[in-house]
């Protein structure tokens, strides 16, 4: 890996998450001492949250880690920790925005977003609530959608929908399950521009993508760990930590035209 | 437009080919369908048979709502697998148990109908709640939601629309079983008491008659639940469409 230039202007401060000797076994087994952390990203003058990939081939277990980080399911050994604290994560305190962007059916986009608020938020009066819904909605495009059910809405306007619920909840980590997915170029780049909106509302904001995609993946974090499957050995486990910011690849919106960026996507597809 | 055209002509072939044996004529047919719809009795009939049905139906799918939400608590799975299996037993040999049980004609009728529907129910209620998407219950959770309000979410909430669709489904099955148990119990009358009256005296104009009203009202009744679970729960024809 060719470490290109130095960002001047930032700072890894205290650990928000650390994963560490997680193992899962479903009759062989799935992930084998995994182990990463993400660290809370302060840059002088500039409103930043953290954006982390996991990049891994499909099948290799991505999602059983992603259902760990959320909280859903526990390891079989190992421990999940997050907040400043560093106490073991427990499901309602991590986001989650699943590949096919799973919103409730039966409520409108309002609805849906009223639900966050109803079972997480500390704010209790209604017109604060509505204020807020109407904010998130003005500022994401989704405006004019809101009395719609979600089958109504195309597959970009449902995710934001899904991302906004999540955010709503208070929760400062989002994991995002392949978003990437099934995009086309344009859509691509704007979903890239609404996770970095995301990610910048609040310092300790982290979203954590998981994805196969490599370079829209790397475009986006700051850090990423590839997981990948070791020679002679079952189970994935963490085969490679890249430092985005230390390499100069983070915080660059015309980070795909330079050359050195495709080298390192394309030895990264090489390696998962 | 096919079905129509396939219709009349079997219609046609019905009639021009099929008069002069025991089997009634369309045109014969129809000729005792409205004699019965004009006959005085008949208004007192139809809503002696549609009042038992409601009833039957309006408690079965109570019954079976908590037989299938319950069945989420692995204490009650086993009592609602159960349930689903007794559409296997048939009514004919317990009709003197519920005698035994019940009070009068019209409880017998009742419980027998809800007796026989609520299997077919609990069975449609519970492919319902096996067909969640598992990640609807992980939603949940990751928006701090407890047990109980998940439930509430994702099968009541979530799904009552499907109830009304189970209702549309099952509705057959009562509005079949009517004639049945309207058999054991004349005296409240009944299009069931009609048809085995009519039978009895081989009189097949009017049971062919009685057969078209009660089919007539029974696509009249699927048809009105197919809406009204589209304007009770607008999402429904939303994703059927998809």
């Amino acid at each position: 890996m060719n470490a290109i230039r130095q960002h001047p202007t930032y700072v890894k401060k205290e650990v928000l998450m650390a994963v560490e000797n997680v193992n899962l076994t479903f009759n062989k087994p799935i992930l084998r001492e995994v182990n990463f952390t993400v660290r809370n990203i302060v840059r002088p003058g500039v409103e930043q949250g953290q954006v982390v990939s996991l990049i891994g081939r499909s099948g290799i277990g991505k999602t059983q880690l992603f259902k760990l980080l959320a909280g859903l399911t526990e390891p079989d050994s190992g421990s999940i920790t997050v907040g400043p604290d560093q106490h073991p994560v427990v499901a309602g305190e991590v986001g989650m925005v699943s590949q096919n962007y799973l919103l409730f059916n039966h409520r409108t986009i309002k609805d849906n977003l009223k639900l966050a608020l109803r079972h997480s938020s500390h704010i209790t009066d209604d017109a604060e609530k509505e204020l807020l819904i109407a904010g998130y909605a003005d500022n994401f495009d989704l405006s004019e959608h809101m009395a719609k059910y979600p089958m109504q809405l195309s597959g970009g306007q449902r995710q934001r929908a899904s991302i906004i619920q999540q955010v709503l909840t208070g929760n400062k980590f989002i994991l995002l399950d392949e978003p990437f997915s099934g995009l086309d170029a344009l859509m691509i780049d704007k979903v890239i521009g609404l996770l970095l909106k995301i990610s910048t509302l609040d310092e300790l904001n982290t979203l954590v993508i998981i994805s196969h995609d490599v370079e829209n993946a790397l475009a986006i974090s700051d850090t990423a760990y590839i997981l990948a499957s070791e020679p002679g050995k079952e189970g994935a486990t963490i085969t490679e930590t890249l430092d985005l910011m230390k390499m100069g690849f983070a915080w660059d919106a015309s980070i795909r035209q330079r050359e050195d960026f495709q080298q390192l996507v394309a030895d990264i597809k090489h390696k998962i | 437009m096919i079905v129509v055209v396939e219709v009349a002509l079997a219609l046609g072939l019905w009639q021009v080919f099929g008069g002069g044996g025991l089997i009634p004529t369309p045109v014969q047919i129809i000729a005792a369908a409205l004699r019965i719809v004009s006959s005085p009795s008949f208004a007192d009939n139809l809503f002696s048979s549609l009042g038992l049905t409601m009833s039957g139906m309006g408690i079965a799918i109570i019954l079976a709502l908590i037989v299938s939400y319950l069945s989420l608590l692995p204490a009650f799975t086993p009592i609602a697998r159960f349930v689903v299996k007794c559409r296997y037993l048939t009514l004919t040999g317990l009709i003197f148990l519920f005698t035994l049980l019940t009070q009068d004609g019209h409880q017998l009728k009742l419980s027998l109908l809800v007796f026989g529907i609520v299997p077919f129910f609990v069975t449609t209620l519970l492919s319902v709640i096996d067909s969640i998407n598992m990640q609807e219950y992980e939603l949940c959770r990751t928006m701090r939601m407890n047990n109980w309000q998940t439930l509430y979410e994702v099968v009541i909430l979530g799904r009552l629309d499907q109830v009304v669709e189970a209702l549309r489904q099952n509705f057959a099955i009562a509005w079949m079983m009517i004639t049945m148990v309207e058999g054991l119990s004349m005296s409240e009358g009944g299009l069931g008491t009609l048809l085995i009256k009519s039978n009895k005296y081989i009189d097949l104009s009017t049971v062919f008659g009685i057969l078209v009203i009660i089919f007539a009202m029974g696509i009249l009744f699927d048809y009105l639940l197919k809406n009204l679970r589209f304007w009770l729960f607008p999402y429904a024809k939303i994703q059927i469409r998809k």
